[in-house]
C-alpha cells in the first residue's frame, strides 16, 4: 500500500496535469470558434465562383476541353491525399484518417492501381514515412491555421501530377466537421473533376437557367433578366475564363477540406481534453479519499497506541 | 471634380477585405490594365497578379497586392474575386524573394510544355508582381 506521502505527491501531479488539460481545452475551444468562422468566410467566395462559372458556361459557344475534367484511359496510379494535423492529443482525429487511408490502399491494390501518397499535417507525413512508403507530397506547418496559399500549393502539385500523367486519379480523405463533438471521415474524389460539379447538370440546364434567373432577380446582387448575354464583355473569351476556373474548384475543395479538418481537430482536441480533465478530477477524488482513509487509519492507530500505553501504566 | 461613386467589393477565400463606395477600380486583366468607373457595361474578366487600386476619391486610394482572380461588373457593382489581396505593408519581402527563387530554379528543371512549367511561370509572375507592389 502506498504511503501517505506517495499519495499526496500523486495528487499534486494529477492536479498539474488537470491544469494543463484544462488550458488545452480552453485554447482548443477558442481556436475552434475561429476555425468555424473561417469556414463561413469561404462561403461567399465559393458561391461567387460558382455563379461566375454558370455565366461563363452559358456564354461559351462550346465547352473547351479541360484536362482536369478528362478521365484518363487507364487508371494505373491513384493519388491519395491524407489530411491530418501537425499535432496529436486530439483523440481519434489523426488515427482514423490514417486507418481509412490504409483501408483504401488495400482496396485499391486489390482492384489493380498502385497508390501514390500525399499528406498534409505532420502526423500523416510521419505515419507514411514510418511505414517506409514513398511520399509524393508532404505539407506541414499550417494545420492550426491553414491559408488559401497552402491549399493552392497542394492543389498545384496534384493538378500538375494529374495533367502530366503521374497520377490517373486523386482522392482525398479528411475529417469533415459536423459539430464540435462529431467529426466524420470523408472520402472525396478530387480529380478528375466531376462535370456536374463544375459546369452544372446539362439535362437540367434549361430549367435551371430559368430558376436561376428568377432567383437572381430577387436577390440584390443578381443580374436582372434584361441584361442579355450579348451585352456582356468578356476579357478574354468565356472559354478561356472556364479554363482558368477549373483549377479553382480543386483549390477550393482542398481549402475547404483543410478548414474543416482544422475545425475538427480543435473540436476533437477539446473533447479529448475535457475527458482528460474529467478523468483527472475523478482520479483526484479517489486519491483524496484514499489519503483521508489512510490518515484516519493512522490517527486511529496512534490513539490505540496511546490508550494501550496508558492501560499499561496503570 | 468628384466622380460618381459605385460599389466595389473584394472577396477572397479568407473573407471579404473591402466593400465600399468608390470612384474607380484599377487593376490588370489578362488583356491589359483596366480602370472601371461607375456605370460600366457588364464585364467578366480574368485578373492577373498586380496592384489593385480602389479610389475612394482622387487622393484617397486603397491598395492591395492582388493574386490571380476574376473581375465581374454588373448592375453598377464591381466584384473582385481574388485568391489573395494583401495590404502592401503586410507583404513579407524576404519570404516572397525566397519563393521566387524556388520557382525560378524549378522552372529550369521543368520540361518544355509540361504543366509543371506553366505552374512555375504563374508563380513567378505572381511574386514578381507582389515585389513590384512592395517597392512601388
Amino acid at each position: 500500500m502506498a504511503s501517505q506521502k506517495d499519495i499526496k505527491s500523486r495528487i499534486s501531479s494529477v492536479k498539474n496535469i488537470r491544469k494543463i488539460t484544462r488550458a488545452m481545452e480552453m485554447v482548443a475551444a477558442a481556436r475552434l470558434r475561429r476555425a468555424e468562422q473561417r469556414i463561413e468566410e469561404l462561403r461567399p467566395y465559393a458561391e461567387a465562383i460558382r455563379r461566375m462559372t454558370r455565366r461563363a458556361v452559358e456564354a461559351a459557344e462550346s465547352i473547351p476541353s479541360l484536362p482536369l475534367l478528362e478521365e484518363h484511359d487507364s487508371i494505373d496510379r491513384v493519388g491519395l491525399l491524407l489530411v491530418t494535423g501537425d499535432r496529436g492529443l486530439a483523440g481519434a482525429f489523426n488515427s482514423q484518417i490514417i486507418r481509412a487511408g490504409n483501408a483504401r490502399n488495400r482496396e485499391l491494390r486489390q482492384e489493380g492501381p498502385e497508390v501514390r501518397w500525399y499528406a498534409s499535417g505532420r502526423r500523416g507525413v510521419s505515419s507514411i514515412q514510418f511505414r517506409g512508403l514513398e511520399l509524393a507530397g508532404g505539407y506541414t506547418g499550417f494545420t492550426d491555421r491553414p491559408a488559401y496559399a497552402d491549399a493552392r500549393s497542394i492543389a498545384d502539385d496534384l493538378i500538375t501530377h494529374y495533367v502530366d500523367g503521374e497520377v490517373d486519379r486523386v482522392e482525398m480523405l479528411y475529417n469533415g466537421y459536423v459539430s464540435p463533438m462529431t467529426q466524420e471521415v470523408r472520402h472525396e474524389t478530387l480529380l478528375p473533376l466531376q462535370q456536374a460539379d463544375v459546369l452544372g447538370d446539362a439535362e437540367e440546364e434549361d430549367e435551371g437557367r430559368q430558376d436561376e434567373r428568377s432567383a437572381e432577380s430577387d436577390s440584390d446582387d443578381g443580374e436582372r433578366p434584361d441584361h442579355s448575354r450579348a451585352l456582356w464583355i468578356y476579357e478574354p473569351d468565356p472559354e478561356e475564363i472556364l479554363k482558368r476556373l477549373a483549377p479553382d474548384y480543386v483549390e477550393i475543395s482542398i481549402y475547404r477540406a483543410l478548414l474543416e479538418s482544422t475545425a475538427s481537430e480543435h473540436g476533437a482536441r477539446m473533447t479529448a481534453m475535457r475527458n482528460a480533465s474529467e478523468n483527472a478530477a475523478e482520479l483526484i477524488d479517489n486519491l483524496t479519499l484514499e489519503a483521508n482513509r489512510q490518515r484516519q487509519a493512522e490517527i486511529t492507530q496512534e490513539i490505540m497506541e496511546v490508550v494501550a500505553g496508558a492501560e499499561g501504566l496503570r | 471634380m468628384a466622380r460618381t461613386k459605385f460599389r466595389a467589393e473584394v472577396l477572397t477565400p479568407e473573407g471579404q477585405v473591402f466593400d465600399e463606395e468608390v470612384e474607380m477600380v484599377s487593376t490588370r486583366t489578362s488583356v491589359g490594365s483596366i480602370g472601371v468607373l461607375a456605370n460600366h457595361a457588364p464585364l467578366m474578366a480574368i485578373l492577373d497578379p498586380t496592384e489593385l487600386r480602389l479610389y475612394r476619391s482622387e487622393g484617397d486610394v486603397v491598395r492591395y497586392a492582388q493574386g490571380e482572380g476574376y473581375l465581374q461588373v454588373v448592375d453598377n457593382t464591381a466584384l473582385v474575386l481574388v485568391e489573395e489581396a494583401i495590404e502592401p505593408d503586410k507583404l513579407d519581402r524576404s519570404a516572397i524573394e525566397s519563393r521566387l527563387e524556388d520557382a525560378r530554379s524549378s522552372l529550369e528543371q521543368a520540361e518544355e510544355g509540361s504543366e509543371e512549367r506553366n505552374r512555375c511561370e504563374r508563380t513567378i509572375k505572381r511574386y514578381e508582381a507582389f515585389l513590384e507592389v512592395d517597392t512601388g
